[in-house]
């Protein structure tokens, strides 16, 4: 039985069929969202403005990562190096050369996306724990040129970002931020929705399933594993831009290698290969921040633990959450969200 | 010409100890199939450990030793048990990424436990420097080199003669077949996760006592990838030949080219060379080519 769709809801047309929004429901629901969405900036303090901000670029940056590991099956451990790279790209783009933010922001997602096309060459040959490496060793040298560049980015010391500017507006404060990066991030998570289920998203799919008979089904694989590539990092790169004029400054020490892992986590704890997907995972994984930023500092007073709880007590939990979901659930939360909402239609006959 | 003998005698003397650090992750990519991208943090948190043992604990070496050596059986044992023995015949991403997640874990593990960031362990070698020709050498370097050289030996001879090492060897080839024959293959993996975390934690205590410890280790950790990338995954002759090429390029490089380029171009040469092997000969100098079939 077909639990896709709720009860008494009959497709008549292929526009039907390929419908995100079908129910009044759905686009009730939609509606909430926007509402709700909109009028944040009214509700929340600047705090949770912040908190909301840092998971719209992360969500844009880890789309990005699951069209690449999750629909295309090729893994990146260097995400956060092309992170860096569309950060980059931006703050020099906008402080040294004066170019408008919103040409710096596209430019960003290009700039990433070509180079991230150059660690992809390997991926023709070599998959797997090869390509991995391959992206590792990315990761590392465009950090290491961000660091000794310094004619151009400022090295060791970083450099500071002027703060985005839309038509004359500046977006100084965390609410005007709010809308220019919850409207990317919609856009960003419609376009990876719907270039899924294009001509280029099932054959990625395909390549992920078996490059192999993918190829032999006339699948070009080097033309579709560069676009994969480019797609993926292109995202990254407008991550990079946005997060590069949210926080006013760029330093590599915010694109660490373990932030990489960290971006590889969440597409696993969200459910690789679906749209919703980095979605949850983003948002598990920073409110997950956020509850250990607040909890730690209380716990390490109240049981006089060792100094190092504060620092060392985030990443054992992420590293524990991936482990875990390998383990228990590897089609991540995504997938606990479809069995819900099968369960919820078939109720009271759930199984 | 002093200097070029320098490089050359540093290189090469650290370049075997990467191949050793190397060398486990080759063990366990060919018995078990898993690659295990947690190596850098394996180097960290073993040299931590030995930092308290000796420092902290203040135990003497011969105690001291043992114990890390024991930790590093205890930890392989623990991850493989635990964490890779449920991801059976999962797909190789599963496999990839869990091991990140074991790098996750140790890394605020040692950040949990030893919350500075820099440390030095007791100097385990004479400090006197040798003179070779005309170059100066720290004892540490030739020190480390006969280590590894002898632990070289000592499994090559393991993986010939003993009964272990040649069903090792045989699951590496055909783990069905082995299987057929009574041989317990968990059992195997588990051995070579002990064996490859005690290759890293030797590894470990021998790059620390040259370099302190740091969390510049991870790095050292994944600058074996870069051996074992250009020796051939599946290669323990491979890891042995590359990890003296990979400590050649990086002293070198960073000996002659800085003036060229940026200082520090040694953290980054392994990794550009990771890079031009993956674009030339992707599957490295003794690996093997692998042929699939639908």
């Amino acid at each position: 039985m077909n639990v896709d769709l709720p009860a008494g809801t009959r497709n008549y047309s292929y526009a039907q069929d390929m419908a995100v929004f079908r129910t009044r429901t759905h686009w009730a629901l939609l509606a909430a969202l926007l509402v709700a969405l909109l009028a944040a900036p009214l509700y929340s303090s600047n705090y949770w403005l912040g908190v909301a901000n840092l998971i719209g670029i992360t969500i844009i940056a880890a789309t990005g990562l699951n069209i690449l590991t999750g629909y295309c099956g090729q893994l990146s451990i260097g995400h956060a190096g092309f992170i860096a790279v569309g950060a980059y790209t931006s703050a020099v783009l906008t402080n040294r050369l004066g170019v408008p933010f919103l040409a710096a922001l596209v430019l960003a997602g290009v700039a990433a996306g070509l180079i991230g096309m150059v660690f992809g060459i390997p991926s023709l040959r070599v998959k797997g724990f090869y390509l991995a490496i391959s992206t590792i060793a990315a990761q590392f040298i465009i950090v290491w040129v961000i660091n000794h560049w310094t004619a151009v980015t400022g090295g060791f010391n970083g450099m500071s970002v002027p703060p985005a500017s839309v038509g004359g507006l500046a977006l100084v404060s965390q609410g005007r931020q709010f809308y220019l990066i919850m409207v990317t991030t919609a856009v960003a998570v419609l376009v990876a929705k719907n270039l899924a289920r294009t001509r280029v998203g099932r054959a990625f799919v395909a390549i992920r399933d078996n490059d192999l008979a993918a190829e032999v089904m006339g699948i070009n694989l080097f033309h579709y594993k560069l676009v994969a590539f480019f797609a993926g990092c292109f995202l990254a790169g407008i991550a990079g831009s946005l997060f590069a004029h949210w926080t006013g400054f760029v330093n590599a020490e915010n694109f660490t290698f373990m932030d990489s892992i960290l971006y590889v986590g969440m597409i696993i704890i969200g459910g690789l290969g679906t749209a919703v997907g980095p979605i949850f995972g983003v948002v598990f994984i920073r409110l997950l921040q956020q509850g250990i930023t607040f909890v730690s500092p209380v716990l390490e007073s109240a049981f006089a633990l060792p100094a190092g709880f504060t620092t060392g007590i985030g990443p054992m939990v992420f590293g524990l959450v991936i482990i875990l979901f390998l383990i228990l659930e590897p089609r991540g939360l995504a997938h606990r969200w479809a069995l819900f909402k099968a369960s919820y239609r078939l109720w009271p006959f759930s199984y | 010409m002093a200097e070029l003998l320098q490089f050359v005698i540093t290189g090469t003397t650290v370049g075997m100890v990467y191949a050793l650090i190397a060398l486990g992750f080759v063990l366990v990519w060919k018995s078990t199939g898993v690659a295990n991208l947690a190596l850098g943090q394996l180097v960290l948190i073993s040299s931590w450990f030995t930092f308290g043992m000796l420092v902290q604990a203040g135990l003497p070496f011969w105690l001291g030793f043992p114990l890390v050596v024991l930790f590093a059986l205890a930890l392989g044992w623990g991850i493989e048990r635990l964490v890779l023995r449920p991801l059976i015949g999962q797909p190789i991403l599963s496999l990839i990424t869990v091991t990140l997640g074991v790098a996750y874990f140790l890394q605020g593990a040692v950040g949990f436990i030893w919350p500075k960031s820099v440390a030095a362990l007791p100097s385990l070698f004479s400090q006197e420097p040798i003179h070779i020709g005309p170059a100066v050498v720290s004892q540490e370097y030739l020190w480390s080199a006969l280590i590894s050289l002898s632990l070289f030996g000592l499994l090559s001879l393991y993986f010939k003669y003993h009964k272990m090492g040649v069903v090792m060897r045989a699951t590496a080839d055909d783990q069905l077949a082995v299987q057929a024959c009574g041989v317990p293959v968990t059992k195997i993996f588990s051995r070579s996760w002990m064996l490859a975390c005690t290759l890293a934690a030797v590894g470990g205590i021998l790059i620390s006592s040259i370099g302190g410890i740091t969390f510049g280790l991870c790095e050292t950790g994944l600058k074996a990838f870069s051996v074992v990338i250009l020796g051939g995954l599946d290669s323990f002759l491979g890891a042995i030949v590359a990890g003296p090429i990979i400590g050649l390029a990086e002293n070198l490089g960073g000996g002659y080219l800085t003036p060229l380029t940026w200082p520090g171009v040694k953290e980054v040469i392994p990794f550009v060379i990771i890079i031009i092997v993956m674009f030339v000969k992707p599957y490295g100098l003794f690996g093997e080519v692998r042929v699939e079939r639908i």
